[in-house]
């Protein structure tokens, strides 16, 4: 640690270090069963979130606002991509000096970060922050940020997925930010780097895939809310440390599965994640869920299963087409509700939920997240029609609504528990 | 004689209930939750099964619920107030000739309940964080009005013109609004109609979001107020089925879970 005892003190006593503490603690100690390879991903939070701990990247420093920046590109200029979503209500609090109170806590939280300049994750200096155009409140982050002092790239994103059109305009988008990074680095782009950036994210995703794999396993083999430490933990970790815990904490769960090992009662019900992303340390309703008896066996969020589980695909090892193929990763996959039509993201939660034999779905809003706010009646019918119960649930990042939500959750939970009991 | 209990920590009140063997109700009890809920439960429970010439060993299980479920460590389970209010409901509105729809009005929050034909909670919603529309809400505007709470339904049926509008249901900012409209001289009558039409309107919108179906049960302290009642009928556009003692329903699901629960372990 490079900080003075004074600073290191004060940073302990802060509220941001006492939010991350309190969950951590609730993580920890409310479990008995947590598996030994989580070690790692607890004593990295306690150590960067409570400690201030600074984390050491490669090169030069990309902040990324959203899933939509391609880190393989960032990668491959030999820069280190960390992304500034931030899960934190108190800088929820302080950016909404920023935006209106009524917008999206996520983005008020990054905002508040950035202004602080004591960004958590303690990293070296941001030298660009790269903001993809998702949604209108993160579009219109783009200039505070900039008059925060940062450098900002607006990375265009076309409002449709579908459309060939939409496809060459991201497509181009993402070409300029290549442009954009090679000015910053100095550093070319080539087929070989490109090649190696691809290949060391195609090593996290198919540790991530392992993970969701195991999460098939019933009666459960972990828990949820250690997953989502987990990809959490990607936003900033060095990639390939990150890598092998997760590639380590795999090999202990296939051990519990061959021991018959199990995480949670034979009966709690399997609970499917959607929304708005539970973010360090705003991981209240997945934690509530999981205090109250349920288990969250799989998501469909920005911070976990959206983030990690689609791999670039390329068939043309040309470094143009390479790109291409790296920017139609981050478009034609992507299930956010940002998009026009949004018919994948009802297929993925049918999916997923016939996947993982998925009891219920607890269906995250954040208030002022339009987006997952008009999509969210949608989406019952879908389930409704496959009589699947679905607990929709519009929150932010204040601890004030926790009881009232476990009372909701705890109903839901016993409702799913009563509907299996009449099915038998 | 087996008996099973059902004691249902709220904000405002303690409820509790006693079935016996075959789920009939015994007898109920209610206290003031006060500031030390643990002892007053204990009380509240005890005067209870004195009242009816229970043991306590005659007591087989016991189910928690409500806002100081948890920390209740005297009870055999706890149950979340939504599900144990639906129980109760669906085996109370049977002498109606069945229920399909709760509204509930506590002490802090409201909910809306809606129970499938096997009785089981099909869906539910609950007011958000705050005492908006609440029993809470009631007593505070009781209060500006200089009032007794049980005479509000009295009041809601002496006025003579229509109900003033009162738009915010926020117990601080509905403050404001009955001050005002005093000073301007409405009359008492008029301004508690109006607050009653302001839960009522409120209440249905949380109603309508769990979707209204076959006859509705309103249960609830609030629903002793007769002036209340009348208002959510109005805005419901339907009969409100109302218990003869609305405030222990939850309590007596909880008591007809902890009676099944036994006999399921037995």
């Amino acid at each position: 640690m490079n900080t003075t005892p004074s600073e290191a003190l004060a940073y302990n006593r802060s509220r941001q270090a006492r939010e991350a503490e309190t969950l951590l603690d609730r993580i920890q100690d409310g479990f008995p069963d947590n598996p030994q390879a989580m070690r790692y991903f607890y004593d990295l939070f306690r150590n960067v979130y409570c400690h201030g701990e600074p984390v050491k990247h490669e090169g030069t420093l990309v902040g990324t606002t959203c899933i939509h920046a391609p880190e393989e590109l960032i990668y491959a200029f030999g820069a280190t991509p960390v992304r500034l979503c931030n899960g934190s209500y108190h800088y929820d609090q302080i950016g909404a000096d920023f935006m209106p109170a009524k917008s999206c806590p996520l983005v008020k939280a990054t905002l508040g970060s950035l202004h602080a300049k004591a960004a958590v994750p303690n990293t070296a200096a941001l030298e660009l922050i790269v903001n993809p155009t998702t949604c209108d409140q993160k579009t219109k982050a783009s200039a505070m940020i900039a008059a925060m002092g940062y450098q900002v790239h607006d990375l265009e994103l076309p409002p449709a997925k579908e459309s060939e059109e939409a496809r060459l305009y991201w497509q181009r988008s993402v070409r300029r930010l290549a442009v954009r990074l090679r000015e910053l680095t100095g550093r070319k782009l080539t087929r070989n780097n490109l090649k190696q950036a691809m290949a060391r994210t195609a090593r996290a995703q198919a540790a991530f895939r392992a993970l969701h794999q195991l999460r098939k396993s019933a009666p459960a083999l972990f828990l949820g809310k250690d997953a989502f430490l987990v990809t959490n933990a990607y936003f900033f970790d060095d990639l390939d440390r990150w890598t092998a815990a997760v590639e380590q904490l795999n090999a202990e769960l296939l051990q519990r599965q061959q021991a018959g090992f199990q995480a949670a009662q034979k009966r709690a019900p399997r609970i499917l994640f959607t929304g708005s992303p539970p973010i360090f340390p705003n991981l209240k309703l997945p934690l509530l869920i999981e205090e109250a008896g349920g288990v969250v066996v799989a998501d469909e969020t920005c911070s976990a299963n959206r983030m990690l589980y689609d791999m670039t695909a390329v068939d043309e090892w040309l470094l143009n087409d390479m790109v291409d193929g790296l920017a139609d990763r981050y478009l034609k996959p992507c299930t956010c509700p940002i998009f026009t039509r949004n018919d994948d993201r009802q297929r993925r939660l049918l999916q997923l939920a016939s996947d993982f034999s998925v009891d219920g779905v607890v269906y995250q809003a954040f208030a002022g997240c339009q987006v997952y706010e008009m999509e969210h009646r949608s989406i019952a019918d879908v389930l409704a029609a496959q009589d699947i119960p679905m607990l929709y649930v519009e929150t932010d990042y204040s601890p004030d609504d926790m009881g009232q939500l476990s009372t909701r959750i705890e109903a839901f939970l016993e409702s799913i528990k009563t509907r299996k009991r009449s099915k038998q | 004689m087996s008996y099973f209990a059902g004691i249902d920590i709220g904000s405002t009140a303690i409820k509790a209930a006693v079935v016996d063997d075959a789920g009939a109700l015994v007898g109920t009890h209610i206290a003031p939750t006060g500031s030390s809920f643990h002892k007053n439960a204990m009380e509240t429970f005890e005067t209870l099964l004195a009242r009816h010439g229970i043991t306590r060993d005659a007591v087989k299980f016991i189910t928690a619920t409500g806002y100081g479920r948890k920390l209740f460590k005297e009870a055999d389970d706890s149950i979340s107030e939504i599900t144990a209010n639906a129980i109760g409901a669906w085996e109370a509105g049977k002498a109606f000739g069945g229920v399909r729809t709760i509204i509930n009005i506590g002490g802090q929050d409201s909910k809306a309940i809606q129970i499938d034909v096997n009785g089981n909670v099909s869906n539910f919603a609950m007011n958000d964080k705050c005492a908006a529309g609440t029993g809470r809400f009631l007593d505070v505007a009781a209060r500006n009005l200089e009032i007794d709470l049980e005479e509000l339904g009295d009041y809601h049926f002496g006025g003579n013109g229509t109900p003033l509008t009162i738009n915010s249901t926020c117990a601080v900012f509905a403050e404001s609004e009955i001050i005002g409209l005093l000073a301007k001289g409405h009359g008492k009558e008029e301004i508690v109609a109006g607050i009653h039409y302001s839960i009522a309107r409120r209440t249905v919108r949380l109603a309508k979001r769990v979707g209204i179906e076959d006859r509705v049960y309103f249960d609830g302290g609030p629903a002793l107020n007769k002036g209340l009642v009348a208002a959510l009928q109005d805005e419901l556009g339907r009969e409100l089925v109302i218990p003869q003692e609305p405030q222990t329903t939850t309590a007596f699901g909880a008591a007809m879970l902890a009676r099944s629960q036994f006999l399921a372990e037995a």
